[in-house]
């Protein structure tokens, strides 16, 4: 082997060790600073929308829908402190998919977005109000404005039993779309899975005391003239 | 006679512009209208590329949906034609449309098949996905919900359609259009789903007609070429997808 062979060799293999060296610097470095991307996001969304907390609360496994991938959610188990009041309940379950996500790949709703308001009428329809984020933020297309709705209405579903409709609004209003396709104007069909009676707060009859608190007089409400349509994989949305 | 032929041709020069004005102009209209050698059996193909005008829809670093939708729209009505299809499109131009206004498109006709198309911000580029919009009949009102005033037609008497609800009677057609165009879809776009979806799809819910939303993922690719060269499968897609919808229910588009 000539010298100039084993020499380039020797420099091949030095650049080899130092490439090495800076990719796994690189890789630690690129790892930092989405973690201080998602404690940022989350610092912000304590600011914005401070966790809820209620004499009531009691630590239980919930089921929260994320995206498992872009079309497709699942559900994940997570112990979260929920309250027995459907409203308060409903709230926490929003804050914890908004802010839970543990990789961005999950995320379905936006981490700028906060639940400006939560009602529960006595018919088990619940009205959930967001902040502009929601609409904004959301990535637009069919697709992704599905999954959003699904993951809000599944976790919705599964966790609060008096439920049976959602309806969202943007900043108080009634809006068309979520980000330009995925109609808001109707209400999403809910579909709480059976419990044995008394299971728990998340069973509680609408019509007991506290239980529900009365919105404005959401215009859709009476505005509802007929039946079904769709809230894709989670069920159907009604008009 | 002179003065009668000076006053018959100042009227023949005034009648030309006239003439001219009365006709329709065959330049861009909305909704531009293309027919050919279709056969009267077949029904009217209604495009509708999404967004349009102020609405881009989804956006890219070089792209938007508005405009990969047209393009894409406008190679589609070519394909549709060439297989003896008329085809209306609810745009030609990058202007903004209501829903109501791309329904009514669709709803001029007695028998027509109203698709809508779109391009996604997220999902694997590439892929694609037929959804449809799976309204419910009235039997079943959902609880609390006002008592239904125009889902339930009287046997002997024609019903008012709700402009709302008008998906809500061909539902079932729609969902048999978006299965076959999915699965025709699948083949000639890789990794995608096998069936059609069900998607509260704004754009589909006035449409009396079958009707189904196709969404390409997605504008975030890095090559525009890569998306528009999606356009000729997608054509390919359709057409074949209608074909296989009229075969196994040739009176769904009615």
């Amino acid at each position: 082997m000539s010298r100039n062979l084993k020499l380039a060799l020797v420099v091949l293999a030095v650049a080899v060790l130092i490439g090495v060296i800076s990719f796994r610097k690189l890789h630690r470095r690129m790892a930092r600073l989405g973690e201080t991307q998602t404690s940022e996001t989350r610092a912000r969304q304590e600011v914005l929308a401070p966790p809820i907390t209620t004499p009531t609360d009691t630590t239980v496994k919930a089921t929260i829908f994320w995206a498992a991938a872009p079309d497709q959610l699942a559900p994940v188990e997570v112990e979260l402190p929920l309250s027995a009041d459907p409203v308060q309940r409903s709230r926490q379950l929003v804050h914890a998919l908004i802010t839970g996500p543990s990789t961005p790949g999950q995320r379905t709703m936006p981490a700028d977005a906060v639940l400006l308001g939560f009602y529960i009428l006595p018919d088990g329809t619940a009205v959930a109000d967001f902040s502009d984020a929601l609409a904004s933020e959301t990535p637009s297309g069919i697709m992704s404005e599905q999954l959003a709705v699904n993951s809000l209405a599944r976790t919705l579903e599964n966790n609060v039993a008096v439920l049976r409709r959602l309806k969202i609004l943007i900043h108080g209003q009634e809006v068309d779309t979520l980000a330009g396709n995925v109609d808001l104007t109707g209400f999403f069909d809910l579909h709480p899975p059976a419990q044995p009676a008394g299971a728990g707060a998340a069973a509680t009859p609408p019509s007991a005391p506290g239980a529900s608190a009365t919105p404005p007089a959401p215009k859709a409400t009476t505005s509802s003239v007929a039946p079904s349509s769709p809230a894709g994989s989670s069920g159907k949305a009604s008009r | 006679m002179r003065t009668v032929l000076f006053v018959l041709t100042i009227f023949l020069v005034a009648l030309v512009p006239i003439c001219a004005g009365a006709a329709p102009s065959q330049q861009e209209t909305t909704p531009s209208t293309s027919t050919t050698s279709a056969s009267s059996k077949k029904p009217v193909i209604v495009l509708d590329p999404a967004h349009g005008g102020a609405d881009p829809g989804a956006r890219g670093e070089s792209l938007l949906e508005k405009d990969v939708v047209l393009q894409m729209a406008r190679t589609v009505r070519a394909e549709l034609e060439r297989q003896g299809y008329r085809v209306v499109m609810t745009r030609n131009e990058d202007s903004n449309l209501s829903y109501d206004d791309r329904a009514a498109t669709a709803n001029a006709y007695r028998d027509s098949i109203f698709i809508t198309l779109h391009v996604s911000s997220t999902g694997q580029p590439g892929t694609a996905r037929a959804y449809y919009e799976p309204m419910e009949a009235a039997s079943s009102p959902t609880p609390g919900a006002a008592t239904p005033n125009v889902t339930s037609p009287a046997p002997s008497a024609p019903a008012l359609m709700a402009w709302d609800e008008a998906q809500q009677a061909h539902s079932d057609a729609s969902r048999r259009l978006a299965d076959a165009i999915q699965a025709h879809l699948a083949q000639l776009f890789p990794g995608s789903a096998g069936a059609g979806a069900p998607a509260a799809v704004r754009g589909l819910r006035s449409v009396a007609a079958p009707a189904a939303a196709i969404e390409i993922a997605s504008v975030a690719v890095s090559k525009p070429e890569s998306l528009t060269a999606l356009a000729a499968p997608l054509a390919t897609a359709l057409v074949r997808g209608i074909t296989a919808f009229r075969a196994v229910d040739p009176n769904g588009a009615k």
